[in-house]
């Protein structure tokens, strides 16, 4: 809780707001469609703000190339420090001020703390990176383009039991994702004849867990769960393992970001999240990926994946809405979601349930040499 | 065995604490500035290192280039920042205040060059190996008390027999005798700043190495040295090392009894116990400045 | 647009209802707390659990919050006060320390990190104030309140009591002045006025956590009182004032890439503490240099 930041100094107070009041940003309003983005731009968590934003602007290039509304698409960022009070902080500006339509988040804590002003202003709130339990209908306004973490943790278990992998140790973040995270793998660990054998609550600002990794060798556990975001997940990795714990690490979707991936304490890392096949041979798909390879020389990430389709989202409604001569607003979106229910996306067609949350197929992976290896 | 496992990494912890804390405490006794940008001298020191690292430097060499990065920050804000508000009587705070927009310019500085991400160098010798059973000790765990304690015995001969050590002693007691003794106070001012930024460096390359680092890392050595600083005795480099040490053993032996969360805050309790009982420190004079 | 703006001067006010509570302890009487953000969100944590479980009436939610954030300012201050200057930052810096571990910890009660959702919008005797326009109007009002009252308190014998403190602890003693008392008071004083600033905070942002109670944000009530000049009755608003526009005018910056945009803000941001600090040590509202 130390890091001294910009956080409270900017956040807290909403000051980072102002400034735009004086652009003519209510006239542009009127001819483009504007879609607000709440990431992490700054901070422990700036590397997935980054990864989201990505994914968001190439599926705004491909709507705009292909024409697919009569009116512009126009994305204005907010940073939401990856905390709830930078997330409301930063929804009441897009809100407000930047009269977004259709504002796309990551994180569970910004959710829940967006969310409310969302459904106050029937604004659409999308999510393509926080997987925290409590997110499936936050609210009417609010939906979810990722699967959830309990849909990870329900493909983890029996593959912990089938590996004799009973007793897990978990690491968690005392937050409402680590809290929601916490409580189902207990659950369904339990259920399946599993244990957890510890739980250490840590805070997100902390650094040492050389302590903890103490504790958690004189349990000698089958396996050390840790559930955490961005930065922190590396320094737990390298720590745990300098401490000389050995165990086979698991994790959830989270870790799929460069820092972990390129650390080599990480190798054999286990961790969940959707499946990224990029084979499929749909047009959408490859179009998607081959241009995603064209402009950054790698494989897109289900991040990248998520927030595409996020975007391509709003334009399939939106499209279908201007063709009926509709106006395009949240309760319109929303009635158009729900009478669509399927939609085709990257990575093959997205089903969408009553609460407007999507399933997608989840795998276990392995980390290899940087890459995602999918085990089960 | 649980206990003597995190009294061993209690100890690395706070063996590097001890050094950070001492050179805070060198400057604070020398001059009364309040300096809180020392954390940003650690972090700056700890990426110089990184960066020497990425560009295949050796040890020694990266060593030398975050001291040389370290010594000049501290001088350039003695002199460029503390100096001159000093001059107009600064108060207290205004230091207090003008530090942390440092802080905040030097946490930004390393964002825009390093990316907010977590930077560690990787080696050997922060693995640990079972010495005794169930008893984990890593390499790095023998140099940081090694560094540690050459550092202390050095810093202790130059400023007990040497003029310029005897002057910053001096220096915050009595001027005027300074002044006898021929030795300019802006000079000894100085001198602190180079000698207590260059105290941070070693914690801060090992802990490049160690917990590995964020453009945020500075914060919790800056309150650690904080606390050690009135723990250990305004004033007193000895005090302010043992308090660092006691303060990072304290630390990671909370963890036995209580939740991690707990950790950081269980040193601040430390700090009141002292406060409210013992407001000399371990080895403080006097309470009264 | 107007919502949005009206939003900005409601926390405008609440800032300012902060900065002039803690320019009491800073300002008149020389004391140097680090730990104000502690009393700010003990104060809305109150208003938010009166707005929550009996009735979102205002002044309820704004005694309740004075009340506790004020006793507990005292409590804490008095084995505190018993030591002077550095140890008394120190110490604040410590309680705030504390205090944000046990805001965290306590999650029954603070919501934790998930902090505490919907708080309703205020009313006053039943009537709504839910109009932005009305609560700014109700944060001014507060505002204005505590302006009156330091005005007031200052220009009378307990200000000048304090203030001689300020100057010269030993000599107020050897008046005759009842120091701990002074000091006390003034603690009580400024604890209280962040209480309520919290519990206008709580309905103004309908949502709060621990992260509004941090070190960072004492820092930054701080730096808007010394910033704008400490001891001054304008001060703190000016400083305020600067502390909110600045960062809001940095997002101008044209032409930079999306990911670097925070960092840059904040350089700017910390670059321009800095300055101030260096160019106008006493504050822009300052005449004389600070107080030691």
């Amino acid at each position: 809780m130390t890091r001294i930041s910009r956080r409270t100094l900017l956040a807290a107070s909403a000051l980072p707001l102002a400034g735009s009041f004086l652009a003519p940003r209510s006239a542009r309003a009127e001819e483009a469609y504007i879609l607000g983005t709440l990431f992490p731009m700054a901070g422990p968590n700036a590397e997935y703000g980054t990864i989201f934003t990505a994914g968001a602007a190439m599926a705004i290039k491909h709507a705009s190339a292909d024409k697919m509304l009569s009116r512009p698409l126009v994305l204005r960022a907010e940073d939401s420090e990856g905390t709830p009070q930078g997330g409301a902080v930063g929804m009441n500006k897009l809100v407000n001020v930047d009269h977004a339509l259709y504002v796309l988040v990551g994180f569970t804590g910004v959710s829940k703390a967006a969310a409310p002003i969302g459904a106050r202003a029937k604004v659409i709130l999308v999510n393509g990176g926080g997987v925290g339990p409590d997110l499936a209908g936050l609210s009417p306004y609010y939906w979810n383009v990722i699967p959830l973490v309990p849909d990870e943790i329900k493909v983890l278990t029996p593959f912990l039991i089938a590996r004799q992998l009973r007793r897990v140790a978990l690491i968690y973040v005392n937050d409402p994702f680590g809290n929601g995270l916490y409580k189902a793998l207990k659950t369904d660990l339990t259920a399946a004849g599993g244990e957890i054998v510890a739980a250490d609550a840590i805070s997100p600002a902390d650094q040492q867990f050389s302590a903890i990794a103490a504790r958690i060798r004189t349990l000698s556990p089958d396996a050390v769960y840790f559930a955490s975001y961005g930065a922190q997940q590396a320094q737990i990795i390298k720590q745990l393992r300098d401490a000389g714990i050995g165990q086979q690490l698991l994790t959830y979707s989270g870790a799929a970001i460069p820092s972990v991936r390129n650390l080599p304490e990480a190798e054999g890392l286990i961790l969940t999240a959707q499946a990224a096949d990029w084979t499929v041979d749909d047009p959408i798909t490859q179009r998607f990926v081959t241009d995603w390879r064209a402009q950054y020389g790698s494989d897109p990430t289900p991040y990248h994946q998520n927030y595409y389709n996020a975007v391509r989202l709003f334009a399939l409604l939106a499209q279908q809405l201007e063709k009926a001569g509709k106006p395009v607003d949240g309760d319109a979106l929303r009635a158009a979601l729900l009478a669509t229910r399927r939609f085709a996306l990257v990575g093959g067609e997205g089903v969408f349930d009553d609460l407007g949350d999507i399933s997608m197929k989840i795998v276990v992976n392995t980390l290899k040499s940087g890459k995602l290896v999918a085990i089960g | 065995m649980l206990v003597l496992q995190l009294l061993v990494s209690g100890i690395e912890t706070g063996a590097l604490y001890a050094l950070t804390a001492a050179g805070f405490a060198l400057i604070f006794g020398a001059t009364r500035i309040f300096h809180f940008a020392h954390g940003a001298t650690y972090a700056l020191a700890g990426y110089a290192f990184v960066f020497a690292s990425r560009l295949g430097l050796t040890w020694p060499l990266g060593g030398l280039l975050a001291l040389l990065v370290a010594v000049g920050f501290g001088l350039f804000l003695e002199a460029a920042v503390y100096r001159p508000i000093q001059r107009h009587h600064g108060a207290f705070f205004t230091i207090f205040v003008a530090a942390f927009g440092v802080v905040i310019v030097v946490q930004s500085l390393i964002e825009l060059s390093f990316g907010r991400a977590f930077v560690a160098i990787s080696t050997p010798l922060t693995r640990a190996h079972e010495i005794l059973p169930g008893l984990y000790i890593a390499r790095v765990f023998w140099l940081a008390i090694v560094v540690a304690s050459l550092v202390f015995v050095s810093l202790g001969a130059f400023l007990a027999r040497t003029r310029a050590g005897i002057g910053l002693r001096a220096l915050s007691e009595n001027p005027d005798l300074l002044r006898a003794f021929g030795l300019s106070a802006r000079r000894l001012s100085a001198l602190a700043f180079a000698l207590g930024s260059a105290l941070a460096v070693p914690g801060a390359v090992l802990g490049a190495a160690t917990t590995g680092l964020s453009p945020a890392v500075g914060a919790h050595v800056m309150l650690i040295s904080l606390a050690a600083s009135v723990v250990g005795g305004i004033g007193s480099l000895r005090g302010a090392a043992l308090a660092g040490l006691l303060l990072g053993i304290v630390e990671t032996l909370v963890v036995a009894f209580l939740d991690t969360q707990w950790s950081e805050a269980a040193g601040f309790v430390v700090l009141f116990v002292f406060i409210l009982f013992r407001p000399s420190g371990l080895f403080g004079a006097a309470v009264a400045r | 647009m107007i919502a949005y703006l009206l939003n900005l001067a409601q926390l405008a006010a609440i800032f300012g209802l902060l900065s002039v509570s803690l320019n009491i302890l800073i300002g008149y009487g020389g004391i140097f707390s680090v730990a104000h953000a502690v009393f700010f969100g003990l104060g809305a944590y109150a208003g938010a659990h009166v707005a929550l479980d009996l009735a979102p009436d205002i002044l309820l939610a704004a005694l309740a919050a004075a009340l506790i954030a004020g006793v507990f300012s005292a409590l804490l201050a008095l084995p505190a006060l018993r030591v002077r200057g550095e140890y008394f930052v120190i110490a604040s810096l410590g309680l705030q320390m504390l205090a944000t571990t046990v805001f965290t910890e306590a999650s029954d009660v603070t919501g934790g990190l998930g902090g505490l959702v919907g708080i309703p919008p205020p009313t006053l005797f039943g009537v709504s104030l839910a109009d932005p326009l009305v609560f700014l109007l109700v944060c001014l009002g507060a505002l204005a309140l505590a302006l009156a009252v330091v005005r007031l308190l200052m220009r009378g014998s307990f200000g000048r009591a304090l203030m001689a403190l300020r100057d010269s602890e030993s000599a107020a003693e050897a008046l005759g002045k009842n120091v701990p008392l002074l000091k006390t008071l003034a603690v009580l004083l400024g604890g209280a006025g962040a209480g309520i600033a919290g519990a206008l905070f709580a309905f103004q942002e309908a949502f709060v956590n621990v992260e509004s109670f941090t070190l960072d944000q004492s820092v930054l009530i701080m730096a808007m009182v010394i910033i704008g000049g400490a001891g001054t009755l304008a001060g703190p608003l000016i400083g305020t004032v600067l502390l909110l526009a600045l960062p809001a005018a940095l997002t101008f910056i044209p032409g930079l890439p999306p990911t670097d945009i925070g960092a840059v803000q904040q350089l700017i941001y910390g670059l321009a503490m800095t300055l101030l600090m260096i160019f106008r040590p006493a504050g822009l509202a300052g005449r004389r240099a600070g107080q030691r």
